[in-house]
């Protein structure tokens, strides 16, 4: 885990609002001394110095240290113990657009206080009891939010359904221990721990909802990370042009996975709510142009991990029916549509030759038969959308893993209980199992799994 | 300074000798302070050692030189292992004692130790300079001045029975009490409170209709706890189990008021692992009827323990509701029984060491740290022994932590949570009790034994042979192979082979030495192994691939355990705690950050922020 400075007594500040054009930004400072910085610095518009009360949000004049008029604003103040970050906290709202933050900024930092750290707020939040693990993973993907359903998801995980969800699951599996450690400690005793029978079967039901909840994890994944669509086709079957007019025809997003560096052509575009990450399989660069195997190869891994395939070809080419007869063996048909280019310039009205795959016939150059396939793309995604209703979505990688390695405990348990062996074995797994819940909600404290989460959040949140 | 002796032990029951002979045992010269030097670790309550979770204490003892089980080997009467079904780790070895001879056998080990002086008194005063012990004052004004202190003092510490709505100043029945020595920590500024334990009627065994009761053989081949002890065959003398009945209920019932426990006599708080009689009905109305197991008190006499016949009733009550019980309609009792209510000195003003954080060289022991049972006293009688002698020679403490032995797991307990009943052990409570068995106590323990002088060279040496021994087996039971068509019953868990290991044999469910015993003979040089040998090579052969396992889980909590914090720490400094949070730290003064994080009602937070402090200072230390 990195190092970080001991944030406890210092007031720390960040820009709070993400970067590029907003009607307003939004700063945040916690800390002992964030009320007294913030004072400092307000006046009403006669020039008075104000000072904030707990929760009213007040209309102020940004004032720099020589008295410089900076920004008109609003601000807030949260007591100790009563804030986002657990400490006591000012939240001010300025201007959008970079200059006016910038500037309070540093006016606040020369009074005190210090940048905070990637993940600092948060950090705090969950060093001071405001939030469980479960939830500040629940933060760090709220702010990858970058869609509607995205950002559900990931409020539902804040509210605490979800880690709530999760210590029910533990909690049956410590009821089910406590049976089994009974008939280890008290064997003596006139009590009846659970039978065998009964045993399997109380492990079978946390199996059961635990599966359920894994189950979410596909759905869940596309919901964190979007929805990725891979073009694909044979050379000049029209994939950058399609590529470029859903660009230009959908809401293009930035990026929001940081630091992701690919190299093939990827964007970002919302379809009906959800984030679309397109891939261009046209785009895959490779290096010297001249390992044809390797492109082949990059486009295969993509068709793979996609979870919709737009397979293009040709209808000019005398040869398509054949070609396509053949790709098709190769294709995923479960996550793969078929679409018939170029109808603008093909002489023959052709009928599709597959009933394996849906197809939409279209021309990227005229637009011709986009709607459609708007309208299909939507309806897939939808397809394999989650209920977001409950909440309850597995969308982290760790938590995924730690619910399939309790998983695995658990039936391990069931089947040393099963084959009559000692029950201090079946207790054994049982308590693996306990343990993999455990690091969900952070009820065991690891380092590493603290490093790993504070690691991923952006600045200042 | 002039002392009397280097070390006092206050208290000769189970704690108190223990501690006794340890520092003997380290070539330091020791007192005990009891009031009658007869009286040595006396059983007080059920005549037996050892039980679940407790036999695996008895065994980590015995690993560290202790008394208690060479001297229930010796005495015994009758010998189980409880939990057979229930696989290695949890067998646990229960043995009734003659409870007139186990109590003699130490007296006379006692008396052979040169170094050990039996102080007949009463304890009156914790004498001290500044914030250090120097010894004891009696109740006579007699001084004795020590080095160092161990408290063992029991349920005399403030003692008071209660029979029905009388209430007598004891410590045992007919015993008087220590009230001086109480007032003596109070003045010293310790926190006390209070706890209940108590104690059946004991039955003239001549006068109970045996054929009426159920007979609870012992087991054959006998088996014994201490390593010492050399394989002796007897006849055992059996238990009894019986019942109540109906009628039982109905009088106890009818007699609630009567009973000091919800008469709001008492208000302390009993064992619930160990409810009276009046309290089983109370709690669980709706069962009709107890088990009552008849244990005898030794083989010259007749005297009965009715295990799980506890009771605070008026005598009267005792007597007419204990002739309800299945064949003991016509018992005479011999004593009645009574709850008990003592002093005990909640645990956060002990360190892992034992010592107290008030006085140093000042160390308690057994149910002054709110624990109850033999074995939990003796565990703890040997540590603070061990710990005390160290202490005068100003080394570091002799600490084990929960992954080592039971003994880490209670001292754990013990110093991170407050108890709200008399703490005692259960394997339950061990995370890893895989790795803690009684096999296993001389490989977990026997090292210190060595280092801290408990042990006789020669027994390590010997161990160290069977150590070897056994790696041998094990190495053997890898390789040596028999056929699938020679296995008999086993042969259809391998239908595909044509032959298994022996080792697979053992990692089978409910397979062990006994079952492949016939397929040994092949086995080279296995056959001339001890059976300790071949059992120790078998079960760790079964828990290898679950103790592997836990390697990594283990690792983690001993990297916390090692982050060390140090005695002078302070938590006003750390900012960002929550109240709560400071006050349990403050309160309990973890010894390390694992522990820190063990300690009730703290969380993950709370010890992130620690966490974070405690590096801070540790380089602003360094």
């Amino acid at each position: 885990m990195r190092e970080r400075s001991a944030p406890l007594d210092d007031t720390i500040v960040a820009i709070i609002t993400p970067p590029g054009e907003g009607g307003i930004a939004a700063l945040r400072l916690a800390g002992p001394d964030a009320l007294a910085i913030a004072n400092q610095h307000l006046r009403s518009r006669a020039g008075e110095p104000i000072a904030l009360d707990p929760f009213h949000l007040r209309y102020a004049i940004f004032h720099s240290s020589n008295g410089q008029n900076i920004d008109e604003v609003t601000a807030v103040s949260m007591p100790h113990g009563h804030s986002y970050t657990g400490l006591e906290q000012v939240e001010i709202f300025c201007h959008g657009g970079r200059m006016a933050a910038r500037l309070i900024l540093e006016e606040l930092m020369s009074s005190g206080a210090r940048a905070a750290e990637p993940g600092e707020f948060t950090r705090l939040a969950f060093i001071n009891g405001r939030i469980d693990l479960a939830r500040a993973e629940a933060v760090a993907e709220l702010i990858a939010a970058n869609s509607h359903a995205s950002f559900r998801a990931s409020r539902e995980h804040l509210l605490g359904a979800y880690s709530e969800h999760v210590a029910e699951l533990r909690d049956q599996i410590v009821r089910v221990t406590s049976e089994v450690e009974a008939s280890i400690d008290f064997p003596e005793e006139e009590i009846s721990p659970a039978s065998q029978a009964e045993v399997t079967h109380q492990i079978e039901s946390v199996v059961d909802r635990i599966d359920q909840l894994l189950q979410t994890y596909q759905g869940g994944r596309i919901i964190a990370e979007g929805f990725s669509v891979a073009i694909s086709g044979r050379p000049n079957a029209g994939k950058s042009s399609l590529f470029n007019l859903l660009l230009r025809k959908e809401r293009a997003l930035v990026n929001p996975i940081a630091g992701t560096t690919r190299d093939y052509l990827s964007e970002w575009i919302e379809l009906d709510g959800y984030a679309v990450n397109l891939i261009d399989t046209a785009g895959i660069r490779i290096k010297g142009g001249k390992i044809e195997a390797l492109g082949i190869e990059r486009a295969r891994k993509i068709i793979k991990d996609a979870d919709l395939v737009l397979w293009m070809c040709d209808l000019t080419r005398r040869s398509w029916r054949k070609e396509l007869e053949a790709d098709l063996k190769n294709l995923p048909s479960e996550k793969t549509i078929l679409l018939l280019n170029k109808i603008d310039l093909a002489k023959e009205k052709s009928e599709t030759s597959t009933d394996v795959v849906p197809f939409i016939r279209l021309s990227a150059r005229t637009g011709a038969g986009l709607g459609e396939l708007t309208g299909c793309l939507s309806r897939e995604i939808h397809k394999r959308m989650p209920d977001l209703t409950s909440g309850l979505v597995v969308t982290s990688a760790r938590h995924k893993q730690k619910l399939g390695g309790a998983v695995k405990a658990l039936r391990s348990a069931r089947i040393k209980n099963q084959r009559g062996e000692s029950p201090e074995l079946v207790a054994f797994e049982l308590r693996q199992a306990t343990l993999c819940l455990d690091e969900i909600t952070g009820k065991v404290y690891t380092e590493e799994i603290l490093g790993r989460i504070f690691g991923k959040f952006c600045i200042g949140k | 300074m002039s002392v009397d002796f280097d070390l006092i032990v206050i208290g000769g029951g189970h704690a108190g000798v223990e501690a006794a002979l340890a520092a003997v045992r380290m070539g330091r010269s020791t007192a005990i302070v009891t009031m009658d030097p007869e009286r040595l670790a006396l059983m007080s309550c059920n005549p037996a050692i050892g039980g679940i979770g407790k036999s695996q204490l008895v065994k980590e003892v015995d690993a560290l030189g202790g008394i208690m089980g060479e001297a229930i080997d010796a005495t015994g009467i009758q010998f189980r292992r409880l939990n057979l079904s229930r696989g290695a780790a949890v067998w646990s070895t229960r043995a009734q004692a003659d409870r007139r001879f186990y109590n003699q056998y130490i007296v006379d080990y006692c008396k052979r130790q040169n170094k050990l002086t039996i102080v007949e008194g009463l304890a009156g005063l914790i004498m001290h300079e500044q914030d250090r012990v120097i010894g004891v004052r009696l109740e006579d004004g007699t001084p004795v001045r020590s080095r160092a202190v161990v408290v063992a003092t029991g349920t005399f510490l403030g003692g008071l029975i209660h029979i029905g709505e009388k209430k007598i100043k004891a410590g045992r029945f007919g015993e008087p009490a220590a009230y001086r020595l109480s007032d003596s920590f109070r003045e010293l500024g310790f926190e006390l409170g209070r706890l209940k334990t108590g104690t059946p009627p004991r039955l003239d065994g001549d006068t109970i209709d045996w054929s009426r009761c159920e007979l609870q053989p012992g087991e054959d081949p006998i088996p014994f706890f201490s390593y010492r002890s050399a394989y002796r065959q007897f006849e055992q003398t059996p238990c009894y189990l019986t019942s109540t009945t109906a009628r039982t209920k109905e009088i106890i019932v009818a007699n609630y008021r009567r009973s000091p426990i919800f008469s709001g006599q008492i208000t302390s708080s009993g064992p619930r692992y160990c409810p009276s009689i009046e309290d089983k009905f109370f709690r669980f109305a709706d069962k009709s009827t107890h088990h009552v197991f008849l244990e005898p008190e030794g083989n010259g006499t007749s005297e009965v323990y009715p295990n799980g016949f506890s009771t605070a009733l008026p005598e009267d009550v005792q007597a007419e509701a204990i002739r309800t019980v299945v064949g003991l309609e016509n018992v005479r009792i011999t004593r009645p029984g009574y709850a008990v209510e003592y002093d005990y000195c909640p645990t956060y003003q002990i360190k892992q060491s034992l010592e107290t954080r008030r006085l140093s060289g000042l160390f308690f022991a057994g149910q002054i740290n709110g624990t109850s049972g033999y074995e939990e006293a003796a565990a703890q009688g040997i540590m603070a022994g061990i710990n005390a002698v160290l202490f005068i020679e100003q080394a570091e403490p002799f600490l084990l932590d929960r992954s080592e032995a039971y003994i880490g797991v209670m001292i754990d307990d013990l110093t991170t949570r407050s108890t709200t009943e008399p703490y005692r052990m259960f394997t339950s409570r061990s995370e890893y009790r895989l790795a803690l068995r009684e096999d296993n106590a001389r490989d977990r323990l026997f090292g210190y034994a060595r280092k801290y002088g408990l042990i006789p060279d020669a027994d390590f040496h010997a161990f160290k042979a069977t150590q070897q021994a056994t790696t041998e087996t094990i190495k053997r039971f890898s390789k040596a192979r028999v056929r699938v068509s020679e296995l008999g019953g086993l042969a259809d868990r391998f239908t595909k082979f044509e032959s298994v290991t022996i080792e697979t044999l053992l990692k089978q469910p409910n397979v062990g030495i006994p079952e492949i015993l016939p397929h040994l003979k092949s086995v080279e040089s296995v056959t001339s192994s001890s059976p300790e040998i071949l059992e120790r090579a078998a079960i760790t052969i079964k828990y290898q691939g679950y103790i592997d396992k836990q390697a990594r889980e283990i690792a983690q909590f001993k990297k916390l355990e090692h982050e060390r914090i140090p005695e002078e720490f302070s938590y006003q400094v750390v900012t960002g705690l929550r109240n709560e949070a400071r006050e349990k730290f403050a309160r309990y003064r973890p010894g390390s950050i694992g522990q820190a994080g063990r300690i009730e009602g703290i969380t993950p937070g709370d010890v992130a922020v620690l966490s974070v402090h405690l590096k801070r200072f540790k380089s602003a230390v360094a």
